[in-house]
Order: C-alpha cells, then sequence, then structure tokens
C-alpha cells in the first residue's frame, strides 16, 4: 500500500472509530481540491454544499475506506453521487449546453467549461487539471475506461475549438 | 508537446495553492458533532422502545397467565367489571411509568 493511502487509512479508521479530530485532519487535507474540482464540475454556489455533505457522508462511512485506493479518489467518487443527487433534488437535467448556439465563446475556461456536459467537465477537470490517471477518473465518475478516455477527448477538442475560434475570430 | 492551451487549461483547472480552510473544517467538525449527537438520540431512542415493548408484552403475558387461572377466571365472570377497571388502572399505570421517564430523560437530553 502507497504511504500516503496507510496514513489515510488510519485516520479514517480512527475517524470509524469516533475520533473527530482525526477526521478534521483529512478534511483539512483534502477541502482544497475536493471544492475546487466541485466547483468546476458543479458551480461554485452549490460546490461548498456539496464537499460539506460529502464529507459527512464519509465521516459516515470511515469504517467502509480500506486503503486500497487513494482518499481523495474515495471521497471524489462521494462528492460526485451527492453532486448529481443535488441536480436531481433540484430537477435540473444534465443539460449539454444552453447557450452554446446563442452566443459564441469568449476563450475564457469558465465559459468554455459551462459549454460542456457535467461529465465532460469532471473529466476534463480530474484528468487534465488535477492529474488523475484515467483510470482513477473512471473508477470516481463510474465509466468504463473507454469512455473515460474518449469523453476526456472530446471534452479537451470541444474546449481547444472554442479557444481558437475565440483567438482568431 | 503542451501547447499554449494545454497550459491554459491545466492552469485553470488545477487546484488552487492555499492553505486548508480553517473555517470550513470548522464547520464540517459542527456537522460532525450534530450527526453524532443526533445519531446517539436515534439509538437511544430505538433501545428505549424495545425495552417498552418488552416490558408491555412481559406485562400483558402476565395478565394473560393470571386470568387463565381457575380462580382467577371465575372472580372475573363473576365481577367483570371491576376485573375491566383493574385491567384498565393496570394499563394506565404502566403507559404513565413509560411516559414519565421517556419525558425527564428528554428533558435531561436537552438541558445538556
Amino acid at each position: 500500500m502507497v504511504p500516503a493511502n496507510e496514513e489515510d487509512l488510519a485516520l479514517s479508521r480512527r475517524a470509524a472509530g469516533g475520533d473527530s479530530a482525526a477526521f478534521a485532519m483529512l478534511v483539512g487535507k483534502y477541502e482544497r481540491p475536493l471544492r475546487a474540482f466541485l466547483t468546476r464540475t458543479f458551480s461554485a454556489d452549490v460546490a461548498d454544499d456539496i464537499a460539506q455533505d460529502a464529507f459527512i457522508k464519509a465521516w459516515r462511512a470511515a469504517g467502509q475506506y480500506d486503503g486500497r485506493a487513494r482518499y481523495s479518489t474515495w471521497l471524489t467518487s462521494i462528492a460526485w453521487r451527492c453532486g448529481l443527487d443535488a441536480l436531481r433534488k433540484e430537477r435540473k437535467p444534465e443539460v449539454e449546453c444552453e447557450h452554446e448556439h446563442v452566443r459564441p465563446a469568449t476563450g475564457e475556461v469558465d465559459d468554455m467549461l459551462a459549454r460542456l456536459s457535467q461529465s465532460e467537465r469532471a473529466s476534463l477537470v480530474l484528468c487534465e487539471g488535477h492529474g488523475w490517471t484515467h483510470m482513477e477518473a473512471a473508477e470516481v465518475l463510474g465509466l468504463p475506461l473507454g469512455t473515460l478516455k474518449s469523453t476526456v477527448a472530446r471534452a479537451k477538442a470541444k474546449c481547444r475549438a472554442m479557444w481558437e475560434g475565440a483567438e482568431h475570430g | 508537446m503542451a501547447d499554449e492551451f494545454d497550459r491554459l487549461l491545466v492552469d485553470a483547472l488545477s487546484p488552487p495553492e492555499r492553505e486548508a480552510d480553517r473555517a470550513f473544517v470548522a464547520r464540517v467538525q459542527t456537522q460532525v458533532a450534530l450527526e453524532e449527537r443526533f445519531a446517539s438520540e436515534r439509538r437511544s431512542l430505538v433501545r428505549d422502545l424495545l425495552q417498552q415493548l418488552v416490558a408491555l408484552l412481559a406485562v400483558g403475558a402476565g395478565a394473560w397467565w393470571l386470568g387463565r387461572s381457575a380462580p382467577v377466571a371465575e372472580w372475573a365472570s363473576e365481577s367483570p367489571a371491576t376485573a375491566l377497571a383493574i385491567l384498565l388502572a393496570t394499563f394506565m399505570f404502566v403507559a404513565a411509568t413509560f411516559i414519565t421517564r421517556t419525558a425527564s430523560r428528554n428533558l435531561l437530553g436537552g438541558a445538556q
């Protein structure tokens, strides 16, 4: 097992035993990448609520983390499901770009991401921004590896086209 | 080789470099504490309910067993109103005991 996993596993086991200080260490360690992922994938308005919800679920399920995957992978998969649940509750179906054909792309990253689907955004953020392997991202997003790879490639190609369009347009 | 676009994407999508957000960590800790309190209250409620169910079953079984014995059955058939009154009084006593116990426990829990 990777040493970082061992350390997180030990903290998670302590959390499972009711040690909230150990869990606070895990929250402090992982809130930054998790909230960055959620802000990019969902929106800044809901990212903190989803992150909080995910941490509470991780606390409840602390005994289930077995250290085989990285703690961040395990936590992000919980957060991804929380985010999708939140969207479902708001009855916002996954819309692939509401304003894609309304106004031209500006070439800003936020704008480019807003024109992607939820899973394209999540795949791109994890693989390009957070440096995750395709395998890890596929596991978190619950996608077959091949589908994840093509999703990342498609998302990147779309962004590049928008960026080039904005640069030269 | 990474071009300008690749660099832009990586820079924009990478998590920001900063210290842990202590306010956020404290918020999660507060939620965790609340979660623990609710879970403990839920466990205590279920335990109480089970205890009360067992006690009620025991009282019911005792009454049924007494009612089956010949002298009591004979007396009950002679004065059914009195038998019913005794049964109701016993039931009310048991119910009042449970309610008082649960209420005092809730009061103590709320005061903590």
